[in-house]
């Protein structure tokens, strides 16, 4: 270090000012180009502090969420849980039953092991409130084993008298 | 007489660049100091003493003075400026210190009554201390190349004679060196044979016979260049440290991999038991928490719906939540309606919303929250 400080301090001022002006520059550009990287790798490491985070707590909450599922569909009988054809049948054959117009979109499962819940849009068209309300009715009969998530009811544009229901029903199905 | 000697930096020493002057061309007093002097004041009695005792003028003289705070003396040397070639000045230039040789032993420590003779190429050099730090007296006597020893005992003598009593004579056969100091860079060292002499910086500095406009000037540059020196240790120091910082970054890179990875083997364990709490809470709510849409539209569509206001469309946001657009030729009964409502047991909150009248029609939206408990299935009747 000192042979190198007597180095220094013997070249020229204006070399001098030359070599601090030149390690000033790329003191200041890796300064910032690692600020920036430093940045980005903090970022990054606090996001996989959070995910590893939440993972863990879900990891420490399985058996919990195990035995509530178990406690859940202890009450219901599997023979009578439906699958998303069957779930699909009895809308069709409640609607048919009550001599309504309608229309589904394919049918959307979730899975976990043993459980599933399938959901299906069901839409009635040009009906009647009385009618509607029978295969309502009917509908209610199947819970717990088939649910309504979301229900919408409009009168007919072209006929204000009839209505027009788009349901949205799910149903459980346990896998034995 | 010889030549200033110069001491360039040693290889692998790191010897400070000092211009040692023969001591034949000084002229040496000591003058009596203020003890309580301060270095300002002990410089300006320097020259005031110089002045009184030189015949010429301290602009025509290269000088300097040895003197320690609380000293009752200063030993003040000249040498005439045209004793000095203009080339053997021009040599000094870079020098950090130019002084007379003797000027050098100065800083080495001395017992009372003690002198010290220094043999060089010019001649011989007495200095004597009678007490205290400062020598009392620094003699020169001329000793020719070829002089004979019965010669040179005469001289010595004759020296010893002229120092006054002396208890303690060291004889040196080599003129001083400067060397390196190790340890600091605020001293300059000298060494003659086994006699070693510290002078600090600023000691040393009052001991500098170049042109004090001169020197003043030489110590702004080394101020500068110290100011410019640092800043660039401190520029390449942090070039280390972030050299470092990537270094580290790099090797945090490894161990952020390692959790990522973590991350992605757990996932799919972690989105099953999601899955699983999200089935569970939905197969919950299909046994416990039924939504009743015609429950809700029944109860706001009875007796109390004035007969102006039509339904126009129903949605139910969530389990207990019923949306209604509708529409009405008669604006005054929608405040009505929705007092009437308010009014219901089953209903907690009602709200109206978006309410647009053209044409003498008024459209809204009625957003009506239901007390969980107030909702009872309804039965085929």
């Amino acid at each position: 270090m000192k042979s190198f400080k007597a180095f220094f301090l013997h070249r020229l001022v204006r070399e001098k000012l030359l070599l601090v002006a030149i390690t000033a520059l790329v003191a200041i550009m890796l300064l910032s180009s690692f600020s920036k990287r430093a940045a980005a790798f903090w970022r990054t490491q606090r996001a996989t502090t959070v995910a590893l985070a939440e993972q863990q707590q879900w990891l420490q909450d399985r058996a919990a969420i195990e035995a509530h599922a178990q406690q859940a569909v202890k009450n219901l009988d599997p023979a009578r849980t439906l699958d998303d054809t069957r779930l699909v049948g009895e809308l069709n054959a409640l609607a048919r039953s009550q001599g309504m117009r309608f229309t589904n979109d394919t049918p959307q499962t979730e899975r976990s092991g043993q459980f599933a819940v399938h959901t299906v849009q069901f839409n009635l068209q040009k009906t009647d409130w009385e009618s509607l309300k029978r295969f309502y009715l009917e509908l209610t009969k199947r819970s717990p084993y088939i649910g309504i998530e979301q229900f919408s009811l409009q009168s007919d544009r072209a006929s204000p008298m009839q209505l027009n229901a788009s349901i949205r029903v799910s149903s459980v199905e346990i896998v034995r | 007489m010889t030549q200033p000697s110069l001491n360039p930096p040693k290889a692998g020493a790191h010897a400070p660049k000092v211009v040692l002057l023969p001591d034949a061309l000084f002229f040496t007093r000591a003058i009596s100091m203020a003890p309580a002097a301060t270095p300002a004041e002990a410089a300006t009695q320097a020259e005031l003493g110089l002045e009184a005792l030189s015949p010429f003028s301290p602009a025509q003289l290269y000088h300097g003075f040895f003197w320690v705070p609380g000293a009752e003396r200063a030993l003040v040397f000249a040498a005439y400026r045209r004793r000095f070639t203009r080339e053997q000045v021009e040599a000094w230039s870079g020098a950090e210190l130019v002084l007379p040789a003797f000027a050098a032993l100065l800083g080495g420590d001395a017992s009372p009554a003690t002198t010290l003779l220094v043999t060089s190429a010019d001649g011989l050099t007495a200095i004597h201390w009678d007490k205290g730090a400062v020598p009392a007296a620094v003699l020169f006597r001329p000793l020719p190349p070829e002089v004979t020893d019965e010669e040179r005992t005469r001289v010595r003598d004759e020296l010893l004679r002229a120092a006054g009593g002396s208890r303690e004579v060291i004889e040196l056969g080599a003129p001083p060196e400067a060397e390196a100091a190790l340890g600091s860079e605020d001293e300059f060292v000298f060494r003659a044979e086994s006699r070693v002499s510290r002078l600090p910086a600023v000691l040393a500095a009052t001991m500098d016979v170049r042109d004090k406009a001169e020197l003043a000037a030489l110590r702004r540059a080394r101020a500068r260049d110290v100011m410019l020196w640092r800043g660039f240790l401190g520029c390449a120091a942090a070039i280390g440290l972030i050299v470092l910082g990537w270094a580290a970054m790099y090797g945090a890179g490894f161990w952020q991999k390692v959790r990522e990875t973590k991350v992605a083997a757990q996932q799919p364990v972690v989105d099953q038991i999601m899955t699983q709490q999200s089935l569970a809470t939905h197969i919950n709510e299909l046994s416990s928490k039924r939504l009743l849409p015609l429950e809700m539209i029944s109860l706001v569509s009875g007796t109390i719906r004035p007969v102006s206001i039509q339904f126009l469309r129903a949605t139910t946001d969530g389990l207990y939540t019923l949306k209604v657009d509708a529409q009405t030729t008669s604006p005054a009964e929608v405040s009505t309606f929705r007092s009437a409502l308010s009014d219901l047991p089953a209903c907690e909150k009602v709200e109206v919303r978006d309410q647009r009248t053209r044409d003498n029609l008024m459209t809204f939206t009625l957003v009506i929250t239901f007390h969980p408990e107030a909702l009872k299935p309804a039965t085929a009747s």
